[in-house]
């Protein structure tokens, strides 16, 4: 129960009330006695979740794809699942899209557990499946005018193609598109029934960098539609585009989860500084001297690590005064690769 | 079961076919090429003369003649019988003659009369019975006679139709080539459309992702399969029809389309998508899926009766077209559409509906769209 207090719009008085978030009220004023509705809105903190998953467990034979992995996504955010070929993201996003079946634990979609409601629950998800290809010979409208009809609630089909960038394509068959316009016409097919949830498994696999980007956009956009999105990726720089929450998964595993910052935080290097070509031989011996942490990689590159903002120009004075010669300097941010590397001790695109 | 879905994808079943070349090619026009290829390969020049019975009720100088002039066409080889005019048609019968001349009474008379100025109008007319199975070398054999003709009018009269030509159709028993041919080969069609559209349906759509795709949406399985069986009965009749149509025009063939036919094209309908679905189940990815098809269709092809009578097979060949599903197919069709052995047909019928029953329901009870 919480206070809120509100104006009377006629007579001015402030007047309190009480109500949980999420509740609708309705109050009568004190002094002049008109009527109205008092709205208590949620907070982000105590939004409800989308999904949960709890103790979800997949065995085949002796192999354990996911073990025993709970989480929840809030409903409107942009949730992440990230990890290497093989971790187990594509099996636990079909167990919840309920395409496969788990040997343990319990989801809950919107609420509903979809091992008994999930007929109910199909009208609210649209599903972009891994290396999904549509029917070939349709074009983009029909394809969408297609999918809709298996649907009760139907979006509006110029709405998603507007949304979608897909005006000048909505004519042409779905075969001679680019993979960019598939995977983009792919996500607007799990948008035709408006649902609440949009689950993409690896859209950007296999796209060109720009067109990577342009599905990105498209995701994105979808937040600002307040839809739930859950996105599976290898990619780590689509997690870091897109997440507001992410869950790294590694062997069946969830290894960290929180934000990109608190991840970063948690478990990046911090920054970097990067001297680039050093012809200095005792470099990373002079610097350690003067009390920074320094590494030199195979490929003679040195990473002195920024503790804190000032530090920069104290290894910039350090370099100029011990005259070590070089030939360029970066400054490197902390990145999730970083993160899984720490984690793991592998590069994500080789975790498999 | 939803009306406006299945609609929904019979439509776009209908629009993708329409776009594929490839398909409309192989399901359409593949079928009546080799029914034209076969058919001109078997009926007709096999024969370099046509061997042609002449009945010669006149006994003069001049029928003598009509015939030795025909032979010497070196097209048609004569062959004078005597038969009594009553028991011209049962000999054609008894004896599956294929083409049969007659040489009136007074056909010599006619010729004197026109060119003695006797009678001016005076007429007579030869008749030329034909088997109607036989249409190609028949057509040949008539326009030869009809040639011979035209040149005796010219000769004797200037041109006047004294001889005139008769045409009567018969129907010998024998049935040629093409008769047994064209129902194997509806048989053959509706076969191969149906496994490999239902491979197509569940070893691409399923690497594709739609069989998981429609598993996330409202469609149930048993709409979808709906769906996709009343599209493919829809080309198995588009294709039994057209390949009709070439028999009927091309062959001038007779074909009974009655009740034991359309069942049978149902069944097999139904029997070669289960059949699909069974292969689809065991051989996952497309290719393979092609090639698995591949191996089940074409011994049929042959086995089966399609293009070759099985008495023309070795007998242990033969003993095994009695365990494909494909040759009581085409006995079925052949016995109900061009023999008219309705019994015979109606054991071939209840034996396909078996198989039908048999794959579909295994093809139903093996395919999942839910995966491990």
């Amino acid at each position: 129960m919480v206070e809120k207090r509100v104006q009377c719009p006629k007579c001015q008085e402030k007047i309190s009330c009480y109500g949980n978030p999420g509740e609708i009220v309705k109050i009568t004023c004190p002094s002049c006695g008109i009527s109205g509705k008092v709205i208590f809105e949620k907070k982000i903190s105590e939004q409800e979740n989308a999904i949960e998953v709890s103790h979800l467990k997949k065995v085949y034979g002796d192999l354990v794809a996911v073990n025993d992995i709970s989480f929840n996504v809030k409903k409107g955010e942009i949730f992440a699942f990230l990890g290497p070929n093989g971790a187990g993201k594509t099996t636990t996003v079909e167990m919840i899209e309920y395409i496969r079946q788990p040997t343990a634990g319990s989801i809950k979609l919107l609420g509903k557990d979809i091992a008994t409601s999930f007929n109910e629950v199909k009208e609210k998800i649209g599903i972009l499946p891994q290396e999904f290809h549509s029917f070939e010979r349709l074009t983009v409208r029909e394809t969408l005018k297609f999918f809709s009809k298996l649907f009760k609630k139907r979006a509006n089909i110029d709405g998603i193609i507007n949304a979608m960038d897909l005006k000048d394509q909505e004519n042409r068959l779905y075969m001679n598109l680019s993979g960019g316009l598939k995977q983009r016409v792919g996500v607007a097919i799990s948008l035709v029934n408006d649902p609440e949830i949009v689950f993409l498994d690896e859209p950007t696999t296999g796209l060109d960098p720009k067109a990577r980007r342009e599905v990105w956009e498209v995701i994105a956009g979808l937040k600002n539609q307040g839809k739930t999105v859950f996105l599976t990726t290898h990619y780590m720089e689509e997690a870091e585009f897109l997440a507001d929450h992410i869950i790294i998964i590694h062997k069946g595993n969830i290894i960290a989860e929180g934000d990109l910052e608190d991840l970063i935080k948690r478990y990046g290097q911090g920054s970097v500084l990067q001297v680039k070509n050093c012809k200095t031989k005792d470099a990373v011996k002079i610097l350690e001297e003067n009390g920074f942490e320094a590494n030199k990689s195979a490929n003679g590159e040195i990473s002195i690590k920024i503790d804190f903002k000032d530090r920069v120009l104290e290894i910039l004075s350090v370099l100029r005064h011990e005259c070590i010669d070089y030939d360029s300097l970066d400054i490197r941010r902390s990145n999730l690769e970083e993160v899984f590397l720490h984690l793991t001790g592998l590069k994500l695109s080789e975790g498999d | 079961m939803r009306l406006e879905i299945i609609l929904a994808s019979f439509i776009s079943d209908f629009k993708s076919f329409m776009r594929s070349k490839g398909t409309l090619f192989w399901t359409l026009a593949f079928p009546i090429m080799l029914i034209l290829i076969f058919g001109a390969i078997f009926s007709g020049t096999g024969e370099i003369e046509y061997e042609t019975i002449v009945v010669d009720y006149d006994q003069t100088d001049m029928s003598e003649n009509f015939i030795n002039i025909l032979n010497q066409t070196g097209i048609i080889n004569t062959v004078v019988k005597d038969i009594q005019k009553n028991d011209i048609l049962s000999y054609i019968k008894d004896n599956d003659v294929k083409r049969l001349i007659a040489i009136p009474e007074g056909f010599q008379e006619a010729i004197i009369e026109v060119q003695m100025n006797i009678n001016e109008n005076a007429e007579t007319s030869i008749s030329f019975y034909f088997d109607q199975s036989e249409q190609q070398s028949n057509s040949i054999v008539r326009s030869v006679i009809s040639s011979v003709i035209t040149q005796l009018n010219m000769n004797v009269s200037g041109g006047k139709n004294i001889i005139q030509i008769k045409d009567i159709e018969t129907i010998s028993g024998e049935f040629g080539f093409i008769d047994f041919f064209l129902p194997g080969m509806i048989g053959f069609t509706i076969m191969q459309t149906c496994i490999y559209g239902s491979l197509e349906r569940n070893t691409k759509f399923r690497k594709d992702g739609i069989l998981r795709k429609l598993l996330t949406t409202p469609i149930t399985r048993s709409e979808w399969i709906f769906s996709k069986m009343l599209f493919q009965l829809f080309l198995s009749f588009v294709s039994a029809v057209l390949i009709i149509i070439v028999g009927i025009l091309v062959y001038g063939m007779n074909i009974n389309v009655n009740l034991l036919m359309i069942i049978l094209i149902i069944a097999n309908s139904f029997l070669f998508t289960g059949m699909g679905m069974v292969i689809g189940r065991f051989v996952r990815d497309e290719e393979s899926a092609g090639m698995a098809g591949g191996a089940v269709t074409f011994p049929m092809m042959f086995l089966a009766g399609t293009f070759f009578p099985l008495e023309q097979m070795p007998e242990f060949l033969q003993a095994v077209a009695q365990i494909l599903p494909l040759y009581y197919v085409n006995e079925g069709l052949r016995n109900a559409m061009i023999y008219m052995k309705t019994d015979t047909a109606i054991f071939h019928t209840t034996i396909v509906l078996i198989f039908a029953a048999v794959f579909f329901l295994a093809g139903l009870f093996l395919t999942k769209w839910k995966e491990d």
